[in-house]
C-alpha cells in the first residue's frame, strides 16, 4: 500500500503528492509522522502541494497548510491544480480565521481567491480575503471570505462576507437568489415571493445594521 | 476492443437509477451489443426483480470478488435477450464487503469482453458509491424535478467530477409536461440550468413504469410505450447514434423534439 503522502525532492524544493485514495486524517497523521522523524531536516522549508491526482477543498488545505506551520513551520507556498493551473499562497494567513469583533484588524493585503467553476452542493470554500467565483454558486455550496464575496453567476448557496467581523464587507453577484446571506455578524433570509430579475447584477450590504439587496 | 463502463448514479433515492439501468441495458442489448449490468447495492438489492430474474440467482458480485466462483457464474442471462447479462447484488452482506480497487479491476476486465458495462448504484454517497464509479469512465445522473433530489444531483456531479470522471451527463426522468406547463414543476431548463451538465434525455412520468417493474419486464419491451421511447431515444444518444444536446440555447431543436415526445 502506498504511503498516504509521497514527499518528492528536486531541484526547486520539496513537493507534496497526496495519494488519490489517502483520507485528510491519514496525510496529516502521516506528515505528522513524517516531520517528527527528521524534525531539523523540514525546518522552515518551503514545499509545494501537487492536488494533480487528489483534489482537496480549501478548507482541506488550509487544515493541512497549518498543521505543517505548527509542526516544523514549514510552509506551503504554491498549490498546483492542474498542469496548466496553480496558485501561489504569499501572503501569511491569519491563524485566527474569525477574529473577534470590536477594534477591527487593518485588512491584510491578500490576494483574492479565485474559484474558476461552479461551486456545487457539498463544497465549502474558505478565504482568509475575497473570494471570486466564476460561476455559480449552487444550493448547499458555503463561501466564506474575510473580505467581500463576488460570484459571477447565480448566487444560490450560502455566502458569508466578512467573516472576521468586517460590516463593510459586501456580497456582489449577477443574482442573489439564496436561502440566506451574511455579512459579518448578520444573518439575512430573502422575502417570500417571486422577485424580479435583476438588470445587470446585484449587491448584499450592510446599511443601518440590516443587509440589504440592491438591484443595479 | 474495450467496452463502455456507465455508471447511473442520482444521490437521492427512489429516483429511477434501477430502472434506467434496466431498460438501458435491455436496449442496448436489443440493438445486438453485449451489455452486462452490474448492481452494486449490496444489501439492497433491486436490479434482478426489475429485470425479472431473482429466482436464478445462486453466486452474486460479493462471491466474484472474494473469488468463491469465476465471473461467469454469477452473470445471470436474461429471459430474452442471450447477450445481455446481469451480476447481482450480495443481500446478506456489506457494502465494505468490497472496495473501489476491487470493483475497477472487475470493471476493466468486463469491458474487455463486453460492449457496455452498465453499474446500478447505491444511494447515498458513501462506501458504496465509492465502490460503484470507482471503474466507471462515464457517469449518467438520474435525477427527478424535484428540488431535493436536485440538490442531492448536484453534490454528486461535484463528487463525480472531483473523481475525475470523463463525461457526466443528465437524464431527467418523471417529468409531467402538464405540471411544468401550469408551473407547479422545474422544467427541463431550468434543471440544467442549475446543474450545467449536458442532458442524456427526458422520461416523461407515467405509470407504466410501476407496472414493469412489478412484473419484472423493462418498459422498452413494449413498443406502444412512451417511457420506453424515452430509453429508446436515450440508449441511441449514448451509443452516439444522434448528437449528444448540448447546453442551453443550443439544444433548442432537441427540446423542441423532446416535447413533442411527451406531449404525443
Amino acid at each position: 500500500m502506498p504511503p498516504p503522502v509521497q514527499v518528492k525532492a528536486d531541484r526547486n524544493g520539496f513537493t507534496l503528492v497526496p495519494d488519490p485514495a489517502a483520507s485528510l486524517d491519514a496525510i496529516v497523521a502521516f506528515m505528522d509522522e513524517r516531520l517528527e522523524r527528521s524534525r531539523d531536516f523540514f525546518q522552515k522549508t518551503e514545499m509545494v502541494l501537487d492536488l494533480r491526482t487528489r483534489p482537496m477543498r480549501t478548507d482541506e488545505i488550509s487544515v493541512l497548510y497549518e498543521k505543517l506551520y505548527e509542526k516544523s513551520k514549514v510552509k506551503v507556498v504554491e498549490v498546483r491544480l492542474s498542469d496548466e493551473l496553480s496558485f501561489s499562497i504569499v501572503a501569511e494567513r491569519r491563524k485566527s480565521r474569525i477574529v473577534s469583533k470590536g477594534a477591527g484588524p487593518e485588512p491584510e493585503n491578500c490576494a483574492p481567491l479565485i474559484v474558476r467553476n461552479t461551486c456545487r452542493s457539498g463544497v465549502r470554500i474558505v478565504s482568509s480575503s475575497d473570494c471570486v467565483v466564476l460561476g455559480d454558486v449552487n444550493p448547499g455550496a458555503e463561501i466564506i471570505a474575510e473580505g467581500d464575496v463576488v460570484v459571477f453567476g447565480a448566487l444560490r448557496g450560502l455566502a458569508h462576507a466578512g467573516a472576521g467581523g468586517e460590516r463593510t464587507a459586501r456580497i456582489w453577484a449577477l443574482s442573489i437568489e439564496p436561502n440566506q446571506i451574511r455579512i459579518a455578524d448578520l444573518v439575512a433570509v430573502p422575502p417570500q415571493g417571486v422577485k424580479p430579475a435583476p438588470a445587470r447584477f446585484e449587491v448584499a450590504e450592510i446599511q443601518n445594521d440590516v443587509i440589504r439587496v440592491t438591484c443595479l | 476492443m474495450a467496452g463502455k463502463t456507465i455508471v447511473v448514479t442520482s444521490g437521492k433515492g427512489g429516483v429511477g437509477k434501477t430502472t434506467t439501468v434496466a431498460n438501458l441495458g435491455t436496449t442496448l442489448a436489443k440493438k445486438k451489443y453485449s451489455v452486462v449490468m452490474i448492481d452494486t447495492d449490496i444489501g439492497l438489492r433491486n436490479l434482478d426483480v426489475v429485470m425479472g430474474l431473482e429466482n436464478r440467482i445462486v453466486y452474486n458480485l460479493v462471491d466474484i470478488i472474494e473469488g468463491k466462483c469465476r465471473k461467469e457464474q454469477a452473470m445471470i442471462r436474461d429471459r430474452k435477450i442471450p447477450n445481455l447479462f446481469m451480476i447481482p447484488a450480495a443481500q446478506t452482506r456489506e457494502k465494505n464487503s468490497i472496495t473501489p480497487e476491487q470493483m475497477k479491476e472487475l470493471c476493466s476486465t468486463l469491458a474487455a469482453e463486453f460492449d457496455y458495462v452498465m453499474i446500478d448504484c447505491p444511494a447515498g454517497i458513501e462506501q458504496g458509491f465509492k465502490n460503484a464509479i470507482a471503474g466507471a469512465e462515464t457517469a449518467l445522473v438520474v435525477t427527478t424535478p424535484e428540488v431535493s433530489a436536485i440538490r442531492d444531483a448536484d453534490r454528486v456531479i461535484g463528487l463525480l467530477e472531483a473523481a475525475m470522471l470523463k463525461h457526466i451527463s443528465l437524464i431527467i426522468n418523471r417529468l409531467n409536461a402538464k405540471m411544468v406547463k401550469k408551473g407547479d414543476m422545474m422544467s427541463t431548463e431550468d434543471i440544467i440550468s442549475l446543474l450545467s451538465v449536458p442532458l442524456l434525455g427526458v422520461v416523461p412520468e407515467s405509470d407504466e413504469v410501476v407496472v414493469s417493474t412489478n412484473r419484472g419486464v423493462p418498459l422498452v419491451h413494449d413498443r406502444s410505450s412512451k417511457a420506453g421511447a424515452a430509453f429508446r431515444r436515450m440508449a441511441a444518444r449514448l451509443n452516439g447514434e444522434e448528437n449528444l444536446p448540448l447546453d442551453g440555447d443550443g439544444s433548442h431543436g432537441f427540446f423542441g423534439r423532446m416535447k413533442r415526445l411527451i406531449w404525443n
